[in-house]
């Protein structure tokens, strides 16, 4: 009986919060937010899966993948020549770019895993930066769009020009916005199961002390790629379907400023390996990156950056959460009353 | 050298040498001062900014290396976006050293030998720096280990001080004697400090001397490859080659397994 009760609390505690935000989330296009917001939201839900990728494999492992831009930005390119020069439509190269995207990253990423430590961070954020040489030089660059990008159709357009005008950009917007939250929480369970799995404490092991993990028999380097390939599939799937609904593909996918940095933030201001933190922290900064334009404009860098020094600086160890079980204690106290 | 004594990225240098460039600037244009003396304003300037940076933002996070990845980053752009608000994008110039000398009968601007001259005095001074004085060996010794160091008696923190005014002396350095060759903008800092990551990771971390053979290397694959594919490729072809290199030798050339 006992046990009946605490699992009811529970549910109360653990779960209703979380189907609450995700019942907002999902009636959002109903409730008057506007275009601007619901775009904004589209691309924060997708940028989900990034900031899961990495604190699923460097909050947990510490080797810290700075290539990730670089895998976002080749899902992207993948799926635009796949259209422009195969005449794939959208939709069917999207579904193509994932797995040669995650094929990619893996070959051109994996070898740097022989190294450890900022060795293997600095050596990651080599290649985005090669990449985007590539994309921008001469012979490539004709064939890559140079810096004004490969133009093709967004994904859904053919189907949105057989409705009526009116409702056309509303069609698209919705679609994109249930597509990007289809995949953001799907992806957000599968990384939690994965996370509190065997294979999660496998991650935790790797992280802690590598040559233990070796000694208790866990074959280290299997553990690592298996990780690298699950991170790699996350931020393909973000990728593909980022350009997908923003065409053209840029350089901008590649660049670490725009695809690197805010879910890397995310990761640390919630809490290294935490997934629940991050998640959080995705949504807070990113919104409040938007939300900040509104208000002071083009200063909002300058703030946006003084905001995330300051908060780096006195929690390194992340703010979300901590907040988010304290929170937790709270709501327990409230119950057991 | 700050890598090798904190073990820690710290992206804000592209920033010390925007910064170092632009206060020049304003000296010469606003105040009129002579270009030697702007120049040295300038490079001051840097190394304060550096020293600042270090204590408010790196020192809190040591432990966490990921985090100050991200500070000095965010101090990158900060950087980036004030002077794009204050300047705009339009890019600015700094005059050239004076004077051309014909070098077998070609004309070589005196800049060049400005640049290759300060570099050597440069690189022999920290060298000796770094050898000879009782500062210097510190942060050797701190490079080494922080807990051995602070056995003998070395505060890791007042030479990471150190450090950090050098390193940031340096990199205003760079700026001044680069910025009249090629225009400076408010994003022209990333080129130089992915250059120089990248030929850190290639020289081997902590090595001074790994440092200039590889710069060299970096240099003459880059210009024997412009002669080779023409200049689009070329920019990215010392990347692509050092990308090889740390594959196969992780620790660098001169850099020593940990």
């Amino acid at each position: 009986m006992v046990f009946a009760k605490r699992s009811a609390k529970d549910l109360i505690i653990g779960k209703i919060p979380f189907l609450t935000v995700l019942a907002v989330l999902a009636l959002l296009p109903f409730l008057n937010v506007g275009g601007f917001w619901l775009d904004v939201l589209t691309m924060v839900n997708l940028f989900l899966l990034v900031t899961l990728a990495i604190d699923l494999y460097s909050g947990t492992t510490y080797y810290l993948n700075l290539g990730v831009s670089f895998t976002f930005g080749f899902a992207g390119y993948s799926l635009a020549l796949l259209n422009v020069y195969y005449g794939i439509p959208t939709e069917y190269s999207l579904l193509l770019a994932i797995p040669i995207s995650i094929f990619f990253s893996l070959t051109i990423l994996l070898p740097s895993l022989k190294i450890r430590g900022v060795y293997f961070a600095i050596l990651s954020l080599l290649v985005p930066i090669v990449f985007i040489g590539i994309v921008t030089a001469q012979p490539f660059s004709l064939y890559l769009g140079g810096e004004g990008g490969l133009r093709f159709k967004q994904l859904f357009l053919d189907f949105a020009r057989s409705l009526p005008p009116g409702v056309r950009l509303t069609f698209l917007q919705y679609s994109y916005y249930y597509i990007s939250l289809t995949a953001a929480v799907v992806g957000y369970i599968i990384a939690y199961k994965i996370s509190f799995s065997e294979f999660g404490f496998m991650l935790r092991a790797v992280g802690q002390d590598e040559e233990l993990a070796e000694g208790t028999g866990i074959n280290t380097l299997k553990v690592k790629v298996i990780g690298f390939l699950i991170s790699s599939t996350y931020v393909s799937i973000a990728g593909a379907l980022y350009a997908s609904m923003r065409p053209p593909v840029t350089v901008d996918l590649v660049v670490p400023a725009n695809t690197l940095i805010p879910p890397l933030t995310s990761v640390i201001v919630g809490g290294l390996g935490t997934l629940i933190g991050p998640a959080i922290a995705n949504y807070l900064l990113l919104l409040t990156y938007e939300f900040l334009w509104g208000l002071i404009g083009r200063w909002r860098v300058i703030a946006y950056m003084l905001l995330l020094i300051i908060i780096i600086t006195i929690k390194p160890q992340g703010i979300i959460f901590k907040a988010y079980v304290e929170a937790k204690k709270f709501l327990r106290g409230v119950f057991s009353e | 050298m700050l890598f090798g004594v904190a073990k820690i990225p710290n992206l804000a240098y592209g920033s010390l040498y925007i910064l170092s460039s632009y206060v020049m600037y304003a000296l010469m244009m606003h105040l009129g001062l002579e270009p030697l003396i702007a120049a040295l304003v300038a490079i001051l300037v840097a190394g304060l900014a550096s020293l600042l940076i270090g204590e408010l933002v790196v020192k809190p996070g040591l432990k966490m290396p990921v985090s100050v990845f991200i500070t000095t980053l965010s101090v990158a752009y900060i950087f980036e976006e004030f002077f794009r608000i204050e300047m705009g994008l339009r890019p600015i110039t700094l005059p050239l050293y004076p004077g051309v000398t014909y070098v077998l009968g070609v004309p070589v601007s005196n800049h060049w030998f400005l640049i290759l001259s300060a570099s050597l005095l440069m690189f022999l001074l920290l060298t000796v720096f770094l050898k000879y004085t009782v500062l210097g060996r510190s942060i050797r010794a701190v490079a080494e280990s922080w807990d051995e160091s602070r056995r003998l008696g070395i505060d890791p923190l007042k030479v990471l001080r150190v450090t950090f005014f050098v390193s940031g002396v340096y990199a205003g350095a760079t700026g001044v004697l680069l910025t009249p060759l090629k225009a400076l903008t408010p994003t022209a800092g990333w080129g130089p400090l992915f250059t120089a990551f990248a030929i850190v990771a290639l020289g081997g971390v902590g090595s001074v001397t790994g440092t200039l053979i590889a710069s060299f290397i970096y240099g003459f694959f880059e210009q024997s490859m412009t002669y080779v594919l023409g200049s689009g490729v070329a920019s990215i072809s010392p990347l692509v080659l050092i990308i090889l290199v740390l594959v196969f030798r992780p620790q660098g050339l001169m850099g020593r397994v940990e």
